[in-house]
Formats: structure tokens, C-alpha cells, sequence
């Protein structure tokens, strides 16, 4: 248990650090952490597959893709952020916390929910046979993303010539 | 075959950019309108079962073995069904001609067609991560469409859009995520009968809560709809008016009374809280869209205050109400979409879309401005056009109600339209004529035909409106009323 | 519901606030992105703590798999609008952004 809370106080503290770091590069690296112990959490939850995928898709190949923008982004980009904001921040996030944590205290035991039967079969089974739509929907989703990626990065007139 | 809705458009998507390469033009042309019109025959033809059976259950199996493809069919869906496929066949017609100038035709319409599949998966599923996923396609498409253009202004609308958005879904998200957790399942039917056994008046309250914020910003209710002003006038019209007569209400509108009637169940709260909401909407709209010059941005506006009036009707709770605000729903998206058209076909005639620059084209261009007029008058309300009689149900269902307050609110909002409708008539089409405009010409034949068809149905819908309403409207209402769905089981 | 599901709702809300946060004060239009990110990751925390407590973990965890297939689509979509912006603007800055006044 103890184990399992500093991993999600090491997530919070790494995507604060996200938001908080002045370049942009280590921002995106402070996530990739962040993912990192995030894909830990699920490992430890049961959740292998979901913890692999958190890994290798969000924490390599999201921030590549983070990492590529900012490199092409890069010459001038001295975006001065208020001063203010980052000052703030630990007052609103200390403020937050209070009010999360006598949220959930108020919370415990109130919530009702039904009892799940143990679940039957394997996450292969669940995956393909229970969630089918969602494939499909998966389908559309990254076709979608395809497309406008495609859309977003043509050359302009290029058609002009028919 | 109801999983047509949804295969379909993918796969013409996804063979789309190949064709692209062969031919430039005619393929994507030909092949999108025959998948759409193919779509919207299949939508009429599956009328007559589901009127006389309720549902159709058909099983596939699929190589022995059994998979769960659930799809769930009840006369609200198919009403919501017919609405898209009409409408979007109309804009695909009508960027024939438009989208000449933009260029890339096939990445166009394959983008179109993946929104169209992802709107038609979400108002098929009876599942509440199914919902969220398809909304998440549709709205994928939409980022890339507003920014179609590639100009300053798109980036910019397309932008804040996704930011907003992507909040949005991550909000309902999170609202599913808790009703997962206290019934363990996602299906309609077994969400409804938990929540039913469990009692937690509370945390479905704050679920609601998430739900409204989610579903409202895509919606673009009032407090949230900053983003819609921006993102529906930037994009190419035909993007415009596939955003505000379709998307908003189907992955707004048509995701939050679904999930509040099969699901939650409705209570007089809600119902108080919706119908504040949708009243505030249209007010506050109606009267932000009078100071616009930019057709396109005052016609977005009046798409916030239209949503209010489709809201306020659903959120009454009655059958009459439900009914209205259905017909209400089927009436925009015609009128609106015909509106974003016309403001195409104004920009493709003169090259601009100020009011100030416009005026006296009504000579020069009777079509457009003909089509025009009847848009703008079936939206205001005016007599004998279909805006007139949803709005008159809602009224009247407002009335039977007893609430009286909302009833008079909604007769002052809807004379406030007229007058700023009748604004963008009297600019761009009547008074005196601007030099710049002697020589112009009426819009390309795709342009026009796709105008005079939608035209022709806020008529045809208007005059018609007894067996319309009988036949068509009610059925679907009661459906919603019902609450649960009937659910159709596809093991292919 | 077991008490473990409110220690995570907790850090999923904290994870929440944090991107909201960023989102409201911030001006470098990656930075706002980061901050989508970091309300997603508290999203997928609360459905995989959902389905741990719950004993629907292999539910949960396929439907994570497919909220992270979206969460990529959504980054590349963003990230090339973010390039075509900077190309246009030469800048990250949100207040070059007019439209985005509101």
C-alpha cells in the first residue's frame, strides 16, 4: 500500500512539474515520468496490458511526438509565462487539496454500488468479445486521426494542375 | 442492415485517400453522394419495420463464433438516424461545386464521412463508453474540418475548439467512469435497472452535474459556449453547416437526453435545472447574435439560441414537449444547415460575408435569395414554414405545463429572431443594389440544387405538418418518453 | 465502495485540477496541450481504480487500452495544428491568438 501512494504522489509531483518547468523539453520529459509511474499503477492494479500500453504508447511514443513539435517549434519561441501563475500555484494547489481530501473524507462509505460477479474469462476474451464496438470505434478513431493529420499537412494547391 | 450506418462510411473513408490518387474529383464526388444517398434510403426503407415491430433482432454468426456487437434501434434513433442522413447528403451535394477552390476533395470527404460514421455509431450504441468513443470520432473529424482551410483564423477556431472539447469529453468521462463504478456494467438497460436498485440521489446529482458540463459545451449551452461562435463561421460552409445543424445537437443534445432518459431517469430538478439552461441560452444568444455583421457569426449565434429552444422542449419531461423539441431538432438542422449553405453560396458569389459590404443581390441572385428567405423564415417561426409549428409545440407544451413564465420568454425570444433574420434578408438581399454586385452571378448548379432540396422540405414539412408530426414525431417522442430502450443483439 | 476507491479519486481530482489549472493561466499553446495530457492520465487513473476495487479490472483495462488509441489521435490532430500555427504566427504565444480573447 505504501508502495502504491508513492507512486501516485510521485505521478502528481512529476505532472506538476510538467506544467511548472520553464522548458518546454523538460516539460514534456516530466510527463513522460509521470506516465512511467502511471503505467506502474496499473501494473500493480492488475491492469499488465493497460500498464504496457501507458508505457510504451504514452510515455515513448506521445512524448516522440512531443518532442518532434517542440524541436520544429523551437527558433523563437520565448513565450513569457505570467509570474504570477507559477507563484500561485502551490496556494491554489495546497487549497485544492484540503477541499479534495474533505470531499472524499465526506465520501467514504456514502457511495453505494452494486456488487460485480467475479468476471469470467480472460482479458483477450473481454477485449475481443465483450468490447467489440469499442474496436471498431478504435478503428474510426485512429482513421480519423489519419485523416486530419493528412488534411492538416498537405500541400496546399496542390491540384491545382488537372 | 442497421450496422450499415456505421461500416459504410468508414470503409468509403478509408479507400477514399487511394482513390484520391486516381482521380482528383470525380470518384471521391460520385462515390461520397452514392454512399450518403445509399444511407439515407436505408433509413427510410427501415422505417416501416420499426414502426410495426418496435425493433428488428437479427443474428449473424460470424465463423462460429459469438461476438458482442450490440446496436440498438428504437424510432427516436432512427428519427435521429433519418435527420443525419438527410442533411448530410444535402451538404455533400452542395460541396461539389464549393469545395473546388479548396482543393483535396478526397481527404475532404473522407474526413466527412468518418464524422458522419462517428455520429451515427453514437446515436446507435446503447453503451455508455460506446458513446463517449464515437463522440470522440466525430469529434476528431470536426478539429481537422474547421481547420480545413488551412488560413489563420481556422488554426486558431480549430484550436481553442479541441482544447475545449477534449475538456468536455474528459468530463463525461469521468461521469461514466463513476456510474461504472457503482453498477459495474455500461449497457443501458443494466445502468438503469442498478441505478434504479441503488438510490444515490447524490452522486448521480454530481454525475449529472459532470454530464451537463460535458455534454452542454459540446452542445454549446450558453455558459459554455465560447468555443462555437469561433469554430462554426471559420470552417468551410459545408462544415459549418454539417457543425450546427448536425453535430452540435447529435453529440450534445442527443448523448445528454439519451443518457438522462434511458439511464438516469428524469426528475422535476433536472428538469428545472435543463429547462433555466436552455432558456438562458436562447435569451442571451438571440440577443448577442443582433450585434454580428459577419453572416456566418450571426448565424452561429442564432445556432446557440436555436439549441436553447430544442433543450427547453426535451427538458419539459412531457410527451408533448419531448415532441416539440424533437421536431424543433429535425426543423434546424434543415433550416440551419440550408442557412450555412446559402451564406456558401454568398461568399462563393461576391467573396465576402460582411453584411455592410452586401446588399440588393436579390435581383441579381433570386435563388439564393429565395432559398434564403425560407430558411430564415422557417427558423424565426413564421406561419406557414415547419419552424413554425415546432416552435408553436413547444410553446403549447410549455403552456400545458404551467409554466407560463418560460412560455412567454420563448414567444419574445422567437420575435427577436425574426427581426435579425429579417436583418440579414434586408442587407444582403433587398435595398439598393452595390455597384461591386452588377456583374455577379448565381451560384453552380450543385449549390443551388442542394438549397432549393432543403428548401423544398421546411415547405413541404410546413404544409405537411399533421401527418408529419402524427406519423413521425410522436412515435420518436414516446420512444424517448418510454425511456428504455429496446435493445437489439447483433452476433455476427 | 471500498474505501482504496476514494485515495485514488482523490489523486485522479488532484491530477484533474492540476491540468485545469494550466489550462485557465498558462500561454504556451504546448504547455496548454501538456495540460490535456495531465487531465487525461486522471481520467485513466480513476477507470483503472475503478475496475480494480470493483473486480472488473479486465473491463476496465480494455477500455483504457481504448482511451489511450484516442488519446494518441488527439495528440497528433493538436500537435499539427499546433506546427501549422507556429508557422503562421512564429510564435507559442496564446495571446497572439485574438480569437481566443472569447
Amino acid at each position: 500500500m505504501i508502495i502504491q501512494i508513492i507512486l501516485l504522489v510521485g505521478l502528481v509531483i512529476f505532472a506538476g512539474l510538467a506544467i511548472l518547468a520553464k522548458d518546454l523539453l523538460k516539460a514534456a520529459l516530466s510527463l513522460a515520468v509521470a506516465s512511467l509511474f502511471l503505467g506502474i499503477i496499473f501494473f500493480r492494479l492488475s491492469a499488465p496490458y493497460a500498464g504496457v500500453f501507458e508505457i510504451s504508447v504514452v510515455a515513448g511514443l506521445i512524448t516522440v511526438l512531443f518532442a518532434l513539435t517542440i524541436s520544429l517549434t523551437r527558433k523563437n519561441d520565448q513565450v513569457q509565462e505570467a509570474r504570477l501563475v507559477k507563484i500561485a500555484f502551490p496556494l491554489f494547489f495546497i487549497l485544492f487539496l484540503i477541499i479534495d481530501g474533505l470531499v472524499m473524507k465526506s465520501l467514504l462509505l456514502k457511495v453505494p454500488a452494486l456488487p460485480a460477479g467475479p468476471e469470467a474469462g480472460t482479458f483477450g476474451q473481454v477485449l475481443w468479445k465483450q468490447r467489440t464496438f469499442d474496436l471498431i470505434a478504435q478503428i474510426g478513431v485512429i482513421l480519423a486521426g489519419v485523416l486530419a493529420v493528412l488534411a492538416l499537412f498537405r500541400k496546399k494547391e496542390e491540384d491545382k494542375d488537372e | 442492415m442497421v450496422f450499415s450506418f456505421i461500416v459504410i462510411p468508414l470503409l468509403v473513408a478509408a479507400i477514399m485517400p487511394l482513390l484520391g490518387k486516381i482521380s482528383k474529383k470525380l470518384i471521391p464526388d460520385v462515390l461520397t453522394n452514392a454512399a450518403l444517398a445509399f444511407l439515407l434510403l436505408n433509413s427510410i426503407l427501415l422505417i416501416k419495420p420499426i414502426f410495426n415491430q418496435g425493433s428488428i433482432i437479427q443474428n449473424i454468426s460470424w465463423m462460429g463464433e459469438k461476438v458482442n456487437l450490440q446496436i440498438a434501434l428504437d424510432s427516436f434513433n432512427l428519427f435521429m438516424l433519418f435527420t443525419i442522413s438527410l442533411v448530410s447528403l444535402a451538404i455533400s451535394l452542395f460541396s461539389i461545386d464549393y469545395l473546388e477552390h479548396y482543393g483535396h476533395k478526397a481527404n475532404f470527404y473522407a474526413l466527412l464521412l468518418v464524422m458522419i460514421a462517428g455520429m451515427n455509431g453514437l446515436v446507435l450504441v446503447p453503451d455508455l463508453f460506446s458513446i463517449y468513443l464515437f463522440l470522440e470520432v466525430a469529434a476528431v473529424a470536426s478539429y481537422a474540418l474547421v481547420a480545413f482551410g488551412l488560413g489563420y483564423d481556422e488554426l486558431e477556431a480549430s484550436f481553442k475548439y479541441l482544447m475545449l472539447s477534449a475538456v468536455a469529453s474528459a468530463f463525461a468521462l469521468l461521469s461514466i467512469t463513476i456510474i461504472f463504478g457503482m453498477t459495474s456494467s455500461l449497457n443501458f438497460q443494466d445502468v438503469a435497472r442498478g441505478l434504479q436498485d441503488l438510490s444515490a440521489r447524490y452522486v448521480i446529482g454530481v454525475c449529472l452535474a459532470f454530464f451537463i458540463m460535458g455534454f452542454g459545451l459540446k452542445a454549446a449551452l450558453v455558459p459554455f459556449h465560447a468555443w462555437l461562435p469561433d469554430a462554426h463561421p471559420s470552417a468551410p460552409a459545408p462544415i459549418s453547416a454539417m457543425l450546427s445543424g448536425l453535430l452540435i445537437k447529435v453529440s450534445g443534445v442527443y448523448a445528454l437526453f439519451r443518457i438522462i432518459y434511458s439511464v438516469i431517469g428524469m426528475t422535476p430538478v433536472m428538469s428545472q435545472v435543463l429547462m433555466a439552461l436552455g432558456t438562458i441560452s436562447m435569451v442571451v444568444a438571440a440577443f448577442l447574435a443582433l450585434g454580428q455583421k459577419d453572416i456566418k457569426r450571426m448565424l452561429a449565434y442564432s445556432s446557440i439560441s436555436q439549441v436553447g429552444y430544442i433543450v427547453l422542449g426535451l427538458a419539459i419531461g412531457t410527451p408533448l414537449g419531448i415532441a416539440g423539441g424533437l421536431f424543433h431538432l429535425f426543423n434546424h438542422a434543415v433550416a440551419k444547415g440550408l442557412l450555412f449553405l446559402n451564406s456558401g453560396s454568398i461568399q462563393h458569389i461576391t467573396g465576402t460575408r460582411n453584411l455592410e459590404e452586401l446588399g440588393g443581390l436579390g435581383k441579381r441572385v433570386p435563388l439564393t435569395a429565395g432559398t434564403n428567405l425560407v430558411g430564415s423564415l422557417s427558423i424565426a417561426g413564421v406561419p406557414p414554414l415547419a419552424g413554425f409549428w415546432s416552435k408553436l409545440v413547444i410553446i403549447m407544451a410549455l403552456i400545458q405545463a404551467k409554466q407560463m413564465g418560460y412560455a412567454l420568454i420563448a414567444i419574445l425570444a422567437s420575435i427577436l429572431t425574426l427581426w435579425y433574420y429579417l436583418l440579414i434578408q434586408r442587407r444582403a438581399f433587398f435595398g439598393q443594389m452595390n455597384e461591386k454586385w452588377s456583374h455577379i452571378k448565381e451560384a453552380p448548379f450543385w449549390m443551388s440544387a442542394a438549397n432549393v432540396i432543403l428548401a423544398l422540405i421546411c415547405i413541404l414539412v410546413g404544409i405537411f405538418f399533421t401527418p408529419v408530426f402524427k406519423t413521425w414525431i410522436s412515435p420518436a417522442a414516446e420512444a424517448l418518453a418510454r425511456g428504455v430502450q429496446q435493445v437489439m443483439m447483433w452476433g455476427i | 465502495m471500498s474505501n482504496l476507491w476514494f485515495l485514488y479519486l482523490f489523486f485522479s481530482a488532484l491530477l484533474i485540477f492540476i491540468g485545469i489549472y494550466c489550462l485557465l493561466t498558462m500561454r504556451n499553446l504546448i504547455k496548454l496541450f501538456i495540460a490535456i495530457e495531465i487531465i487525461s492520465k486522471g481520467v485513466s487513473l480513476a477507470l483503472v481504480a475503478t475496475g480494480a476495487v470493483q473486480h472488473t479490472i479486465l473491463l476496465a483495462q480494455s477500455l483504457v487500452i481504448t482511451y489511450i488509441v484516442v488519446e494518441v489521435s488527439l495528440v497528433a490532430t493538436a500537435l499539427a495544428l499546433i506546427i501549422n500555427i507556429y508557422k503562421k504566427n512564429k510564435s507559442l504565444d496564446v495571446r497572439l491568438l485574438s480569437k481566443l480573447k472569447g
